[in-house]
């Protein structure tokens, strides 16, 4: 069975989506239930044990099926994220962590020097880490290395729906990597997602266009669908790009046989 | 007074928002709605953050014209003490809030340095997130506050016309602008993480205010690359000593402001205060604005008994229930956030080494 593979856990979904920024909680949970995702994303910010009705984490976690992967949003520093990764496990007891770290609070773009302190120490400590880092080729290899999970590159910054404005570099880290790639951010309708499939990406993670569209319930049924068909078509084998006609008569046909 | 710093007095970086604020354009206000809710929507999705404020102190030093806590109001003077700051505070938390703002007037021996860190230390160990509206302090002190678990400053200019300023500040501490112009700057070289900006609309001519306030966002963007920045819109309000503002702030130009902000800022939190009416809140939300503050007292105590709390500083609008304002943003699509934000990250964002000017 073709399913993604996370560690020891295998997921046959290939959405993970992203739990913020939804009108209500319960939008939120109706469009994890029908995009039928396996993985989920929850920042520890958004856990509240003290007031169940402003709490992300329970109601998730009451859905079956369903495995938790807490993210460090809100951290600036490796520091602030390794201990924001040890609550996160203790409250949530998920392996998985999401290595969030951007210390400018505006444009939230990934430290990739604090990112990759934050996860040498949390691989070494067994959590499956989950980075989410600039796209760039050299730090997912050296977040391989230190024995990352995964690595997720940006598609372009969170909640500006600008597509996968990286695709160049994304595609030398899933031609480099050991590990499953997986595009975090940025992606606005369900064909970027496809494309990201059909690039090489192992998963695509969803969050601001689901939970901001007018039915959030619909459209993370549609992103299911088009990062499954983009899967199909990567498995299938894709017809090579050609910017150039094929000759019907042979251009090389002048150098005979060969001998 | 030393010359003002040019970044306050360069208007090619806020030409963007001058644009935007340009009387002629008034017919455009719903295209400008529009363009900043699709912005905000983007940015911040369909959340609002909700923090409180609690009135810790009103003992004032100050002789600011336009406030009833000002030293020569008649307003009686209290200061809450430390079992009662916890009391206040817990009373807070049964109502669901999650991020607290403390309040004082400007320093005084009272209500000083000591106190104020005091309080913030207990008020950390309650509430997930803690930012504090006091008076400007050292880096030192800064530091010392963000060590307690503080995590943002909110200090308004008032006033970016310095000679209003002057007149407006009568005597006290606060007089000096520039002194007050750089406590942001101190506060975030002091570790703490995010400050809040704003002017008190109707103390000058308030396209010169906006375009000031601009300028000194960017300022503070630029020059601390790490530092969460927020903008308040506070329009000033009847209070104790009956102060009538120079300048009237409708609600179409304070509208046409927050939507101009939001354009030029995108990913700039923007914060509206129970100062504000129920209708215009509820508006705006989602607007362009994506901070709200909820069940206000502004009176010294006034969450545990409202009856003998002291006098307010200035009268809230919107004096809505938590509960109530909530199902209003609901209505909306809206989802109020409580809590959003972690004790894993309180303490300074830098470290002490790191301190330069």
């Amino acid at each position: 069975m073709d399913s993604l593979q996370l560690g020891t856990y295998s997921f046959s979904s290939r959405l993970i989506l992203g739990t913020g920024k939804f009108g209500s909680t319960s939008a939120m949970l109706d469009a994890v239930r029908s995009s039928g995702t396996q993985l989920v994303t929850v920042a520890l910010r958004r856990f509240n044990r003290e007031q169940a009705e402003d709490d992300l984490f329970g109601p998730l976690s009451a859905i079956g099926g369903i495995t938790l992967m807490p993210n460090t949003s809100g951290a600036a520093t490796a520091k602030e994220a390794v201990r924001a990764a040890h609550i996160s496990r203790e409250l949530s007891g998920s392996p998985f962590i999401k290595v969030e770290i951007h210390p400018n609070p505006h444009h939230l773009m990934p430290d990739p020097i604090e990112t990759y302190e934050a996860c040498r120490i949390l691989a070494s400590e067994g959590f499956l880490v989950m980075p989410y880092i600039p796209a760039d080729p050299v730090l997912a290899k050296r977040l391989e290395d230190v024995g990352c999970t995964s690595v997720m590159p940006l598609g372009s910054a969170i909640g500006s729906g600008q597509g996968l404005s990286t695709a160049a570099m994304v595609s030398i880290i899933i031609r480099e990597s050991g590990i499953p790639v997986i595009v975090d951010a940025g992606l606005r309708s369900p064909s970027e997602a496809c494309a990201a499939m059909e690039m090489g990406c192992e998963a695509v993670l969803v969050n601001s266009a689901v939970a901001v569209a007018r039915d959030p319930a619909a459209m993370a049924a549609a992103f299911a669908r088009a990062v499954e068909a983009g899967r199909q078509a990567r498995n299938a084998g894709i017809m090579p790009k050609s910017g150039t006609a094929v000759a019907t008569s042979p251009l090389t046909s002048f150098l005979g046989s060969a001998s | 007074m030393n010359p003002l710093p040019t970044w306050l007095t360069d208007r090619s970086v806020s030409a963007d928002l001058e644009a935007l604020l340009a009387p002629e354009n008034d017919g455009s206000l719903e295209q400008l709605a529009a363009e900043a809710q699709a912005i905000t929507l983007r940015r911040f999705g369909r959340i609002v953050s909700l923090y409180a404020p609690l009135y810790l102190s009103n003992f004032c030093s100050s002789g600011c014209v336009y406030c009833g806590f000002a030293s020569d109001r008649s307003a009686p003077r209290r200061r809450l003490e430390f079992d009662a700051i916890e009391k206040e505070l817990v009373a807070m938390k049964a109502l669901g809030i999650g991020d607290v703002l403390l309040l004082t007037g400007e320093r005084t021996t009272v209500a000083g340095f000591d106190y104020l860190r005091r309080a913030v230390g207990i008020a950390a160990r309650i509430m997930p997130r803690v930012a504090v509206e006091a008076f400007p302090m050292t880096v030192a002190e800064y530091r010392g506050l963000a060590e307690s678990g503080c995590t943002g400053i909110t200090i308004y200019q008032e006033t970016y016309d310095p000679e209003n300023y002057s007149k407006l500040h009568r005597w006290g501490p606060k007089q000096d602008f520039l002194e007050r112009l750089e406590t942001p700057e101190r506060a975030l070289m002091g570790g703490i993480r995010s400050v809040g900006v704003g002017a008190l609309l109707g103390l000058s001519d308030p396209v010169g205010e906006a375009l000031a306030l601009a300028r000194h966002v960017r300022h503070l963007c630029h020059t601390h690359w790490k530092a969460g920045v927020s903008v308040s819109f506070p329009r000033i309000r009847p209070q104790n000593g009956g102060y009538q503002p120079a300048y009237t702030v409708g609600d179409r130009f304070l509208a046409r402001m927050i939507f101009a902000f939001r354009i030029a800022m995108p990913d700039v939190d923007l914060v509206l205060s129970t100062r504000e009416s129920p209708a215009f809140r509820d508006g705006m939300a989602g607007l362009g604005i994506t901070r709200m503050s909820i069940a206000s007292r502004t009176t010294v105590g006034g969450y545990l008994d409202a009856e003998t709390a002291g006098a307010s500083q200035f009268e809230v609008s919107d004096d809505r229930t938590a509960e109530a304002f909530c199902n209003a943003l609901r209505e909306k699509k809206l989802e109020p956030v409580f809590k959003n934000w972690d004790r894993a990250y309180n303490g300074p964002l830098t470290e002490k080494q790191t301190i330069c000017l």
